[in-house]
């Protein structure tokens, strides 16, 4: 095998050696001795191998020193420093404990000051062993006399200057009862002489009954925020016990009807007729007479624009005088029916009045839409103040506060259900936007998303201080404004597709014809100092 | 009148019988009888018609204070078998329940827009084609309600400074360019400009408000209006195009037109000395409908040569045969048509909502010309004996047949005060010019005027070219000029130009322009298309004329360029860079001292290794067998 490997190799190199050397017209024997005694090149000088190094060098200390840094100055994409453990501490809801303390104030005038701090702690004892949540507590404590008189305007202040949700009046009176009054969150507990706690006993019938009036209260919103909690990101021991199904399930419901919370709602109060007629109708009086009380007392929370349109020849999606359950979500023709949104940016909401004779099967003429609004069909318009009264209650119902109660304490319910909302939706944004800067190390970040999540943290932590007032929720607000903002900064998104097929076809043609020399330069360069050596 | 024969009558009425048979189909009667009776009927109706002929007509009074909302369609015919429609509609609203937000015959939509960008007075132009003044003569509206080719907006605008202007100018063109599926929103700072001399509020505003008001103009020459424009101009208004004449309004009908202009007008309007102010809607749209081209079936559009029997010759030609024929002249033949032929169908009544004290049709022709209209419509014929109106049943479908006739008369043709038109001059890929004639058609009054462009940045305008000449002279005719150069990228140029033409002449005005190299992400797809510059506005009092758009073609690069200069250059600099450094880094020898690069060695050394690995392959396979 290697004797026809030798001899392969030398007769092409007799044919090639002679094939160069034909001008000297010498023998070809002669070829096969000058091709094994190859003239040796003189040695070469050691200052012209020193320059030659040097040179190599100096153009690698070129490229390095000065190449590399500029080219990392110009590709690299600007990235700004995010907090991130901060982020993901409130994504996971280690920064943020929420706590609900709701407080309680007892007037009990026709109590003997000793009589009435017993009670205090005995109620307080009962509502403890009732409650198993501890993010949402109640705490009762004695009104001073002197805020009584203030405390008629439900908004009176608690000792230690905290709005106190709830005043119970504790009145005399023929039989155990409690009446909640509808314009204000004041509880009045009537109570028998008898039932009067005697200072020896432990427990009293009157403080196991007020405990349990209090607890049904508050059970929905209870419920409501361990909803909210088990439904985000929270540490698993911080979520109760599991909430009951057919409870969980309007829940869920509760949840994709209500609108996103906003400072200022649109609502659009449209008339559509299939005719010609009516063309005109008496929306200004009927809001003023039937709306405007409500709007008012949501002023707090969230502020209203109004506005009215009549539109003609509008038919509807569906027809048929009576509509089927599932033709409802058809029934509004939005590519005829000029319900855009208002302009703005704050969300719309729509109410419409259809004029015509139908009906929804199983009876009924009007329905909510989930975070759209609400539609009425009724044949006329003679009367007004139905319709407004059922726009009513579906508004309620589409900016997400509970079905039961007066409205003072619904309303309530709702700041400390949106701002928790609220806080648990900026804080999920927040790891969000970690995980996603962490995933994708190829996007730039600018300054101001830095900024956004230091505006986000800032305020999520004053939120989180000051939950359940008016102040948590603007706070909550501003923090997943903020966030949104940041999560959705436009530069971002531009960047992450920027693929590296790109760079390759733009860097290869240059760096690859320039890369080969410099390398095999070294490559040389590195075998010949080595050949040396070992030759010295 | 002389020439009207009973087969002729017969022959116009059947497609109109056609139409009233239709409508009274759902009766379920003879179709036989149902039709003599409207024969009757139809007979009837004219015989009532004629009778009026002497009656006045209600002239058309386009701001009636008092009602709320009002519609009209004019009609007229033009030379040669072309027919000019022109739809109106108007509706007032009270100011104080348009900014409550009460809307009940101003668009929602429109109306929130203008809210949120404090504009004051809106006018919004939809364009296509060119109106052909020589034939036609003037414009319709006397050229208010018309705007450039493509989509021209002017507006003005409550703010305390021009940037707040802008801001509020940016927020109107977005939002117009979602309502109306327009790309408004490319109106940017290239294209806006502030006319000083051309444009003057049409609507009544308070001195108070009037000195913060910002006019700001911007267009867009190259949108292509088209039925996705249409649809919501529609449902902005009232009936919908489901009532009245709106329901004529079809998109396939409507840009088809030779010419068609869309416009919408929202201006303040007060009762003088008083607060008492309305905000009126005007949405106008007018059409120049070729008659011939209408009538063909949709379903059939191929236009096909007329039967050999229905050629109309000149008999008295001697070279007159059965194979040659010399066409009679047909300028005193009227052409037959009905509103069906022109718009696809007839009118569905009248719009509900609309005063009935305005006639909802009216049409531009001689008395003598014979118009049938279907019953339960009223004519109203006007005392300059070329104008009729009719009023129309509310429920009843309308239609409206004029039959071919015979007749020399015609209706006058308005002269317009001025003809305009623009061109390009000039030649090469660097520099070019602009020539624009502007002739003065009456023979004894002069015009005053001006001369507004607006140009885009890359064509640059040499100002001191500027030159007026008049009848082939020079003359100083300029009395007033407002220049306002260009900057590269930010705005345009914007020349307006007062002057006067003497009666009876023609002026013509020059400039030249050099053409500037974009950058390659600036140049639009199709860029060998061109670049559309926006038509000329000539201001005549409140009268406005627009010449048509230019289309100017700029040096335009190849687009796949890039990667091949990336290449090329990378290329050029490697070599350069391998040359260098080789030179330096090489050590140079004799030949016959360098070292040989023996290829064939190479390859055996390759083809050893490759049969070593092939054999260490072979044995695992066979180890593998074995096993």
């Amino acid at each position: 095998m290697s004797v026809s490997v030798e001899g392969s190799k030398a007769s092409p190199a007799v044919a090639e050696n002679s094939a160069i050397d034909v001008r000297k017209e010498d023998a070809p024997a002669n070829a096969v001795s000058i091709a094994t005694q190859k003239k040796e090149p003189p040695p070469e000088k050691p200052e012209s191998i020193k320059l030659r190094s040097l040179v190599i060098f100096s153009f690698w200390a070129i490229i390095l020193v000065l190449g590399v840094p500029i080219w990392w100055r110009t590709t690299t994409i600007y990235r700004a420093n995010l907090p991130l453990d901060q982020m993901k501490d409130w994504a996971e809801g280690r920064a943020c404990r929420p706590v609900f303390p709701l407080r309680i104030s007892i007037e009990a005038d026709s109590l003997q000051d000793h009589e009435s701090q017993h009670l205090l702690r005995t109620t307080q004892h009962a509502l403890d062993d009732l409650n198993d949540f501890s993010a949402h507590h109640l705490r009762l404590q004695i009104s001073p006399p002197a805020n009584g008189s203030v405390a008629v305007d439900g908004q009176s202040t608690g000792g230690e200057g905290e709005e106190v949700a709830l005043i119970i009046r504790l009145l005399p009176g023929t039989e155990t009862k409690a009446d909640l009054q509808a314009y204000a969150p004041i509880l009045d507990v009537y109570y028998t002489p008898n039932q009067v706690p005697s200072s020896s006993s432990s427990t009293s019938s009157l403080a196991t009954y007020i405990a349990n009036t209090l607890r049904d209260m508050f059970a929905e919103e209870q419920a409501m925020i361990a909803y909210l909690l088990s439904t985000s990101s929270s540490p698993p021991e911080r979520i109760p016990k599991a909430l009951a199904p057919e409870v969980a399930e309007s829940l869920a419901k509760w949840t994709t009807r209500s609108i996103k919370y906003s400072r200022t709602y649109h609502l659009t109060f449209s008339l559509f007729t299939p005719t010609a007629t009516p063309s005109s109708w008496e929306i200004e009086k009927a809001l003023e007479d039937h709306m405007k009380p409500l709007l008012e007392s949501f002023s707090p929370i969230s502020n209203f624009t109004i506005d009215t349109q009549v539109q003609l020849y509008a038919q509807p999606g569906v027809s048929g005088a009576i509509l089927k359950k599932q033709d409802l979500s058809a029934f509004i023709n939005a590519a005829e029916w000029p319900l855009s949104p208002s302009i703005g940016g704050h969300p719309t909401i729509n109410f419409l009045i259809y004029i015509g004779d139908m009906s929804v099967e199983g009876g009924g003429t009007s329905w909510l839409i989930p975070q759209w609004g609400g539609v009425i069909i009724q044949p006329d318009i003679t009367d007004l103040r139905p319709a407004i009264l059922t726009f009513s209650n579906q508004l309620m119902s589409l900016l997400g506060a509970p079905s039961s109660h007066s409205l003072p304490l619904r309303l309530n319910t709702l700041i400390r259900v949106r701002s928790a909302g609220l806080l648990l939706k900026a804080s999920g944004t927040m790891g969000s936007l970690a995980r996603l800067t962490v995933a994708l190390p190829s996007i730039s970040i600018p300054q101001s998303v830095a900024d956004g999540v230091a505006t986000t943290l800032f305020h999520l932590g004053k939120a989180c201080d000051g939950l359940g007032g008016i102040e948590g929720l603007e706070n909550a607000r501003i923090a997943e404004e903020a966030a949104e903002k940041a999560f959705f900064e436009k530069s971002m998104v531009g960047q992450v597709y920027f693929p590296d097929e790109h760079k390759v076809a733009v860097y290869l043609p240059l760096l690859g014809p320039v890369g080969v020399p410099l390398v095999m330069g070294v490559v040389k360069e590195v075998k010949a100092w080595r050949k040396r050596r070992r030759g010295l | 009148m002389s020439n009207f024969s009973a087969s002729r009558i017969r022959l116009s009425l059947t497609s109109y019988l056609n139409v009233a048979a239709h409508q009274t189909q759902q009766h379920q009667q003879p179709q036989c009888a149902q039709r003599d009776r409207d024969i009757n009927l139809a007979l009837a109706a004219m015989r009532l018609f004629l009778s009026l002929l002497s009656l006045a007509g209600v002239l058309f009074t386009p701001t009636s204070a008092s009602s709320d909302y009002h519609e009209q369609l004019n009609l007229r015919p033009l030379h040669p078998s072309l027919l000019l429609a022109s739809f109106n509609f108007q509706s007032n609203t009270s100011l104080a329940s348009f900014e409550q937000q009460n809307f009940r015959y101003f668009p929602r939509s429109l109306g929130q827009i203008l809210q949120h960008a404090n504009t004051r007075e809106l006018h919004l132009r939809f364009s296509l084609g060119r109106w052909d003044a020589e034939s036609w003569g003037a414009r319709p509206w006397g050229g208010a309600r018309e705007g450039g080719t493509g989509v021209e907006l002017w507006a003005w605008v409550e703010a305390e400074s021009d940037e707040e202007a802008d801001g509020r100018w940016l927020t109107l063109t977005n939002a117009l360019s979602g309502l109306f599926c327009a790309s408004l929103n490319f109106i940017d700072s290239t294209r806006t400009i502030r006319p000083v001399m051309s444009f003057e509020p049409v609507g009544d505003h308070s001195n108070t408000t009037i000195s913060d008001l910002h006019l700001l103009h911007g267009t867009l020459p190259r949108e292509v209006v088209c039925t996705e424009n249409l649809t919501p101009f529609l449902k902005l208004l009232p009936c919908k195009g489901k009532a009245g004449i709106s329901s004529l309004l079809d998109g396939h009908k409507l840009f088809d037109a030779s010419w068609q202009s869309m416009s919408i007008d929202v201006q303040p309007i007060c009762e003088a000395g008083s607060n008492n102010c309305q905000l009126q809607i005007t949405q106008t749209i007018d059409m120049v409908l070729d008659i011939q081209r209408s009538k063909r079936p949709r379903d059939n559009p191929i236009p096909r040569p007329v039967a050999e029997s229905e050629l109309k010759c000149d008999t008295s030609k001697e070279y007159h045969s059965h194979d040659t024929c010399f066409p009679l002249d047909a300028a005193a033949q009227e052409e037959e048509w009905s509103l069906a032929h022109i718009f696809g169908h007839s009118l569905k009544g009248t719009c509900p909502l609309a005063d009935e004290s305005t006639d909802p049709v009216c049409i531009d022709v001689p008395h003598a010309r014979h118009v049938y209209a279907s019953e339960g419509a009223h004519e109203h014929k006007d005392e300059s004996g070329y104008k009729r109106c009719f009023s129309l049943a509310p429920d009843k479908e309308f239609e409206m047949i004029l039959p071919e006739q015979e007749i020399s008369e015609k209706a006058p043709l308005e002269q317009p005060l001025l003809y305009a038109e623009r061109s390009f001059i000039g030649y090469g890929q660097e520099s070019g010019g602009v020539q624009a004639i502007l002739t003065n058609p009456s023979l004894t009054d002069s015009v005053d005027f001006v001369y507004m462009e607006t140009l885009p940045w890359f064509m640059k305008l040499y100002l001191h070219t500027l030159k007026a000449k008049i009848n082939g002279l020079d003359e100083d005719i300029i009395k007033e000029m407002y220049y306002r150069p260009a900057l590269d990228r930010k705005r345009g140029t914007q020349l307006e130009v007062r002057a006067i033409i003497p009666a009876n002449s023609t002026v013509v005005l020059t400039y030249d322009f050099e053409k500037a190299i974009l950058r390659y992400t600036e140049y639009p797809p199709d860029a060998n298309r061109g670049f559309d510059v926006a038509p000329a506005v000539i201001t005549i009092g409140n009268i406005a004329i627009r010449t048509t758009s230019l289309l100017l073609p700029l040096p335009t690069p190849d687009f796949s360029m890039p990667y091949n200069v990336i290449i090329l250059t990378s290329t050029v600099m490697a070599l350069s860079f391998g040359f260098i450094f080789n030179l330096l880094v090489r050590r140079f020898v004799a030949l016959d001292e360098a070292d040989q690069w023996d290829v064939r060695a190479v390859r055996l050394k390759a083809l050893a290794a490759l049969k070593r690995l092939a054999s260490r392959f072979g044995k695992g396979v066979k180890v593998e067998k074995k096993e």
